[in-house]
């Protein structure tokens, strides 16, 4: 009995860590789980080359010593990202909800049995994406990272050391977010719980995500021995883990060696508080849920919103602000954007500071005056606010009650793109064009920072209308049909690109910002490109009927050659 | 009037309405009855326009309903099987919504949902999300949202589900007014004395064809029974309830 209740539940629990309830009809969870998973593999594979480059014999001891260290830290701090982002993107699924409870509770199923197949759910989830991600490197990497002299045992054993180690930072992540979950779900009544909960979740995501791209690089001897670098190992768990790993391998260096003791006792303090704290509280909400709604009251504040035009640009243009700030799911997708953007933006005035720090310039001269720096994160900040409202859009929200847009007179595309228009550009461009209008205008003489915020806004425009194109739907309404986007290979390409071309803009904006002649004829270039993306999004756009369910694409490619 | 002309919808593996025709007129509730699966709801999708027709023709005042789909959408209010609502949004801000999608003046929607509100007993849960309605109060905002914009024609699925006695009295009066108001008013329902009391006519689909399709009083006399249920028993029910049920508790108790 306890047997078939715990596999039932296990297979329900562990389908559901993905959220199904976007899918189109013509979507299959085989094919979104499989893009997931085709994107950690296609990751894996390029770390996987770049470990293998580490296991020829032509680097001098002392650099290939750097190298090792270097990548072993990479492997591992990327699979505590890929797991910390895991955990925050099943955050809702981690805890009973309303439905487990009532389906569950009248039937004859012990709450012991639903929290252990829960807890065996998880860690399947947490397992397989592990496993998947370094699928690839886990096998040049005991190659690349065995001890030297370490004889015929040294292979076996930095294979495990090295499973063993990616395993265990990646349980101890997930061990802190289930126990910071579960503390806030202990202390905090139930209404609380759910409106602390989503900030919770975007403030864990924000963390992972900064934390890996802004971690300093401290994988030598001589900066993990550095006495100013001890506060820093303190809170970088990604760097215990690497002193584990060399614990482990029979590779200790004396500078790696407090690093490891810190990873274990992080380990038991994570393991055994998350294993008390998050029990104690399933079992709690477990009791409570079923007599609140799952879904707190809105601010009173909130409730107004400007008119954005016509009736129908208003009702669509405020359905999407309402449901990007209300939507949990939505405010993580902008987040994850917006915290792209903003570590960026901390990556370049990082190196504005360490200039500073360096001597190069003054601080009057760095901060006070027009630069690359800030000039370059304004506008990728931009770019990553536009695109992660915009791929927000194309995520649906409740499928099943957008039946009332198909039987209310909406119109055509035409009508509706000019109110997703305007839904963007007030959910992404105008919010962050003030941040940086006040920023700007705060640091710069006025000239630069107005001339600079005529060139951000056009580019938010030209952004919003490029990834407007093509785009046939009113937000938050049509299904998704993963597998289009081939984001794998579009996201890396597209960025390089983005980033080579920002680049080089930045040096001509700096210039032009000098010359008023340069600078009319560059803003009279971004204006044509503005007015031409205009004109594209309204051609790649036009049809006759909104969509509602995401389509696949089309088996034979009609090249149009006969239309005039 | 509404009239349908031998209007198919086949899927794959099923025909769900077969060669349906009726006409449903202004100044009558005209019932929809049938067993489950037998063609209500889609039926009801096909003449909202959600779904397309295999074949044959949905003509509303003459005109066939997909000449001119946008303008047919102005004229008609629908309330759905399923209260399915954006749960994030409130009462009062799905009802705005769905005002400005018509494109309603902003002033007199704004009077006309407060009024709505406060007769629905809504007002005060204006503010709450949809999230923390229960069944009937989602059901009333699907009649304000139906009937915000003076159709001319209310397709009502099951629309009675889940309203306390009072909300449902109230809701049955409305749409014998909304009748004599020259309203054509089309209701699909299970429960078959409601329809009794509200419908002059009815029409009654099994197996996705329609079977009868006349006034109560007519069918009474044809087929001299006293109530609709009967009238209903005998034309679209296949099994013998007393039989059915004898064997349900057989099987239990085995």
């Amino acid at each position: 009995m306890f047997k078939t209740q715990f596999r039932v539940l296990y297979r329900q629990f562990l389908f559901r860590i993905v959220d199904l309830e976007l899918l189109s009809t013509q979507g299959e969870t085989s094919k979104l789980l499989g893009q997931f998973a085709s994107l950690l593999v296609f990751l894996g594979v390029i770390f996987s080359f770049a470990v293998w480059g580490l296991t020829g014999d032509d680097m001098p001891a002392q650099a290939r010593l750097i190298a090792s260290w270097g990548m072993e830290h990479f492997l591992i701090a990327t699979t505590m990202l890929i797991v910390g982002l895991f955990a925050v993107l099943s955050w809702d699924s981690l805890l009973p909800d309303q439905r487990d409870v009532l389906v569950l509770a009248p039937l004859p199923v012990r709450a012991s049995t639903m929290f252990l197949a829960k807890v065996a759910a998880i860690a399947t989830g947490l397992a397989i994406t592990v496993a998947v991600f370094n699928l690839l490197p886990g096998f040049p990497a005991p190659l690349a990272f065995a001890a030297p002299n370490s004889g015929l045992i040294g292979l076996p054993r930095s294979f495990a050391a090295y499973w063993i180690t990616i395993f265990a930072a990646g349980a101890f992540i997930l061990c802190c977010v289930l126990g910071l979950q579960g503390l806030a779900a202990q202390v905090l009544p139930r209404r609380q719980f759910l409106r602390v909960s989503s900030f919770l979740q975007i403030a864990a995501f924000c963390l992972f995500v900064s934390v890996y791209f802004l971690q300093p690089s401290l994988a030598s001897p001589e900066a993990l021995s550095a006495a100013h670098n001890q506060q820093w190992l303190a809170c970088l768990p990604s760097y215990w883990f690497l002193g584990l790993f060399q614990q482990l391998n029979g590779s200790m260096h004396p500078a790696l060696a407090p690093l490891a003791i810190r990873a274990w006792k992080g380990l038991a303090i994570a393991g055994s508080g998350t294993a008390l704290v998050y029990s104690l509280s399933y079992f709690r909400v477990l009791g409570r849920i079923a007599e609140e709604p799952d879904i707190v009251p809105g601010l009173h504040r909130l409730r107004w919103l400007p008119r954005l035009g016509g009736e129908l640009e208003t009702a669509i243009g405020q359905f999407s602000i309402r449901t990007l700030l209300r939507s949990r799911k939505h405010r993580l997708i902008l987040a994850f954007y917006l915290g792209i953007g903003l570590a960026f933006t901390i990556l370049f005035v990082g190196l504005l500071v360490n200039l500073q720090q360096r001597g190069v310039a003054s601080a009057n001269n760095l901060w006070r005056h027009p630069n690359a720096g800030l000039l370059v994160s304004s506008v990728v900040m931009m770019f990553f606010g536009v695109l992660g409202a915009r791929v927000g859009f194309a995520m649906p929200l409740d499928l099943t009650a957008n039946w009332i847009f198909r039987v209310t007179p909406v119109g055509g595309v035409t009508e509706c793109l000019q109110a997703n228009r305007r839904a963007l550009l007030v959910l992404s461009v105008v919010p962050i064009w003030t941040a940086w209008a006040v920023i700007l205008l705060w640091l710069w003489p006025r000239w630069p920072a107005v001339g600079h915020l005529a060139v951000l806004a056009i580019l938010g425009i030209v952004a919003a209308e490029v990834t407007l194109a093509g785009f046939r739907k009113i937000p938050f309404t049509c299904s998704y049909l993963p597998g289009k986007s081939n984001l794998h290979l579009t996201f890396w390409f597209c960025a390089l690109a983005f980033g080579l071309l920002v680049d080089q803009g930045a040096v001509l904006e700096l210039r032009a910002l000098q010359h008023p002649a340069s600078y009319a004829m560059m803003i009279a270039i971004l204006l044509v490109a503005a007015g031409l993306a205009r004109k594209r999004t309204a051609v790649l756009t036009k049809s006759e009927a909104l969509e509602f369910e995401d389509q696949p694409p089309p088996a034979v490619m009609v090249l149009g050659l006969h239309q005039g | 009037m509404l009239e349908l002309r031998n209007v198919c919808k086949r899927f794959p593996a099923v025909t769900a309405v077969d060669n349906v025709s009726f006409a449903a007129r202004p100044g009558e509730v005209t019932g929809y009855l049938g067993p489950n699966g037998s063609g209500k709801s889609t039926t009801l999708k096909m003449i909202t326009g959600l779904i397309g027709m295999t074949s044959g023709e949905i003509l509303f005042d003459g005109t066939h309903i997909h000449r001119d789909l946008l303008n047919y959408k102005r004229r008609f209010g629908y309330v759905p099987e399923e209260p399915h609502l954006y749960a994030h949004l409130t009462g009062l801000e799905y009802l705005v919504m769905v005002g400005q999608l018509r494109g309603l003046p902003c002033q007199r929607t704004a009077e006309r949902i407060d009024g709505l509100l406060q007769l629905l007993g809504l007002h005060g849960s204006r503010h709450s999300p949809l999230s923390a309605y229960s069944k009937g109060m989602r059901q009333k905002v699907l009649l304000s949202a139906a009937l915000l914009h003076n159709p001319d024609l209310i397709l009502l699925d099951e629309p009675f589900s889940g309203l306390d006695v009072a909300s449902a009295l109230v809701i049955r009066n409305l749409l014998k007014e909304m009748v004599k108001r020259g309203k054509v008013v089309l209701l699909s329902s299970h429960e078959l004395e409601t329809v009794e009391r509200v419908c002059t006519r009815v029409v009654i689909l099994h197996r996705a064809k329609v079977v009868a399709d006349d006034s109560i009083e007519r069918l009474r006399t044809l087929m001299a029974l006293p109530t609709l249920e009967e009238i209903f028993s005998q034309l679209a029910v296949e099994q013998d309830p007393v039989s059915t049920s004898r064997e349900i508790v057989d099987l239990i108790l085995a």
